[in-house]
């Protein structure tokens, strides 16, 4: 029997070194066997299977579309109505890819998907309206933007310091941005000229806050402060 | 064999006991609330005759033939019918997360591995007595497969864990013994207080890791009664000297309580055969803030904390407070996903800041004399710690008192410093690990 020569313990056999403070056994007239209280094997965990409810919602929407096209073509055939119902499931199903049947996709090709269905969506419309230049001009620009925000705030939120207080100056970021890309938008499409007007004012507020986070964010003694009055 | 009972009729679903609705909310990809139970004996294993054994016993236990089930309210369990749970041969890396779906939905695993049998049970089942019956149980059936002639037919008072697999079992071995006894007329507050916790190195997934240290019974109640206490008050003692000693080690600007979160089994307090769980938990600790501990003033400490809070009344206020919260009408219409964000947000912001380490004691098990030839030990794990810390277990059997550290950081400072202190003490350790380690000192 080997005994650590720090701690004082009697270590078991198949010990090369003491668990507690790593000194190496050192023992001639004892080898090291090999014969472990422990086994050797690794267990993995159980995956769980989320195929059946992948399954499921695929066939609901994969036959709702089929179902609601074939009532399309064959009894109510006057205007391409199904195009809606089949936009939207396939929209609600690329919004239920990370949640229920790829769950390993990142955030941002989740986003990115998820804006390419609304898209898709959209453009889908177009066949239910007289003409599709609305969607051109104000129904894809607007999904772009949104998709745009939503990933520069989901970046923020994975790579940059997390806080509540950093959360807030991110989301009136996102706030004010989106804010004035639309209105951009919208001027542009309605009027031909850019005027940003009610904008502006939402600007206004979101430059007051942030510089407000910005000033909590550098000053120490001013957080700690409003943390210790605003704690809930 | 005796003959057969007729069979009462069976339950559909149970529902969780105070304590098992906290456990699922706290599932996390790499954390399951999972705790491991090992009897070893004298000879190698028979895989084929446990997994008849096991077949055999389980259906005495209803409570733990059963899957985790989601209602819109709460979750409860409900009986299992599918193929299983089966035996397996023993991992290195044990007590894994648990998912509710996998494992053919059981949250009981059986493991063996040369003479040892290991029992791993999800904590919403039952605390550590009612999961070592099955384990006693099991054992017991299996030896007697075996051909030993090993007694499994005893009444209740004869208190041993081995449970009669021919009877059917008792409707109060089911119950959720906690809202038959929270009947104080008055909660007392919870004590809450944010105490060191241990900053340690996150090892990969799932890797736990094990100390056992393995020592004479008589050697140490003969040191505990040197220092005027019992020997959970002593094995107290020295984890919160280890804890710290840890502390002081860090180098922190500004020191913390130091707390160590233990179980009490209720079941020596009021008469209740739950198998399920009924435990409530109790923080004996020191505040270094206040100066400098001896060890005689921290056995003292702790030996006054427990005598004050490990009685009858305080018990019976604090499982009060506990079932209040299930109790309250507007709790209990809220849904279940609200539910679960509220009390894993309670959790991990305040129960978890409670404690620096974990501790329990088993105590000293009894086993039925016919079965005392081919038993050698008892292991206990706590499992992985929720946050990083340690969790310490002790069990002991005849003479051998053994105590298993889990955890699931690199540094084993506590365990050193605690092992240390008991060789400081003059009682002799011998200490088993399942740890790779480098050889860097």
């Amino acid at each position: 029997m080997s005994y650590c020569v720090n701690c004082g313990v009697e270590l078991e056999q198949s010990l090369g070194q003491c668990p507690l403070c790593n000194t190496p056994v050192i023992n001639p007239r004892e080898a090291v066997c090999n014969k472990s209280p422990f086994p050797e094997e690794k267990g993995q965990v159980e995956v769980v299977k989320r195929k059946d409810m992948s399954i499921l919602l695929t066939t609901v929407m994969v036959s709702t579309s089929i179902v609601c096209g074939l009532l399309n073509v064959l009894v109510y055939s006057s205007r391409p109505w199904s195009l809606a119902v089949i936009g939207a499931c396939i929209l609600l199903w690329v919004i239920l890819i990370p949640i229920a049947i790829y769950t390993r996709l990142s955030v941002y090709t989740s986003v990115l998907l998820d804006g390419l269905g609304t898209v898709i969506y959209l453009y889908m419309l177009t066949f239910l309206s007289e003409s599709s230049q609305w969607f051109w001009g104000i129904g894809m620009p607007i999904a772009v933007l949104v998709t745009l925000v939503t990933e520069f705030l989901v970046v923020c939120f994975q790579m940059l310091p997390r806080s509540f207080l950093t959360n807030t100056l991110y989301s009136f970021t996102s706030l004010a941005a989106l804010n004035i890309g639309m209105e951009i938008l919208i001027d542009r499409y309605l009027q031909g000229t850019v005027q940003l007007g009610w904008s502006t004012i939402v600007l206004t507020v979101c430059i007051i806050v942030n510089i407000t986070i910005i000033t909590l964010l550098s000053r120490k003694r001013l957080r700690n402060a409003v943390r210790k009055r605003l704690h809930f | 064999m005796a003959k057969r009972e007729k069979p009462i009729p069976r339950k559909d679903w149970y529902q969780l006991d105070l304590s098992a609705i906290v456990y699922p909310t706290l599932h996390r990809h790499d954390f399951a609330p999972v705790y491991r139970q090992s009897v070893l004996l004298t000879e190698v294993v028979d895989p084929e005759l446990l997994q008849r054994a096991v077949d055999l016993t389980m259906p005495r236990f209803p409570t733990y033939k059963v899957a985790m089930r989601k209602g819109l309210f709460w979750r409860y369990l409900e009986p299992n019918d599918r193929p299983g749970p089966f035996v397996q041969p023993d991992i290195k890396n044990p007590c894994q997360p648990m998912y509710f779906k996998g494992n053919n939905r059981y949250l009981i695993r059986f493991y063996y591995y040369r003479n040892r049998i290991s029992l791993e049970a999800h904590h919403s089942l039952g605390d550590g007595t009612g999961c070592m019956c099955v384990l006693q149980t099991v054992t017991a059936v299996y030896l007697r497969l075996k051909g030993y002639p090993v007694e499994t037919a005893f009444s209740k008072e004869q208190g041993y864990f081995v449970m009669n697999i021919d009877k059917q079992p008792d409707p109060e071995e089911l119950e959720d013994a906690y809202m038959k006894y929270a009947n104080a007329k008055f909660c007392p507050p919870r004590p809450g207080e944010k105490t060191y916790r241990i900053r340690g190195t996150k090892e990969s997934f799932y890797t736990l890791n094990i100390i056992d240290g393995i020592m004479s019974t008589s050697a140490v109640l003969a040191v505990a009664k040197g220092y005027h206490a019992t020997i959970t008050e002593y094995l107290n003692a020295v984890l919160l000297y280890a804890l710290l000693k840890k502390q002081e080690s860090d180098r922190r600007l500004r020191l913390k309580p130091v707390k160590v979160a233990m179980p009490v089994n209720l079941r020596r307090f009021f008469p209740s055969k739950t198998l399920r769980n009924f435990i409530t938990m109790i923080y004996p600790g020191v505040d270094p803030r206040l100066g400098e501990y001896t060890f005689e003033e921290i056995v003292t400490q702790v030996h006054n904390d427990m005598r004050y809070h490990i009685n009858e009344k305080f018990l019976r206020g604090d499982i009060t407070t506990n079932a209040a919260t299930k109790r309250h009408p507007l709790i209990r219409i809220v849904t279940l996903f609200i539910k679960d964000f509220v009390i894993k947000l309670f959790y991990t912001r305040v129960q978890d800041h409670n404690s620096s380490a974990g501790l329990t004691n088993m105590g000293a098990l009894k086993v039925p004399e016919s079965m005392k030839p081919y038993i050698v030990r008892f292991d206990i794990y706590m499992g992985q710690p929720f946050s990083s810390r340690t969790n310490c277990a002790i069990i002991s059997y005849e003479d051998t008192l053994t105590i298993n550290f889990a955890s699931s950081i690199i540094e084993a400072d506590v365990e050193r410093y605690f092992f240390r202190k008991l060789v400081q003490d003059g009682i002799h350790v011998k200490i088993e690990s399942n740890r790779e380690m480098t050889l860097e000192v």
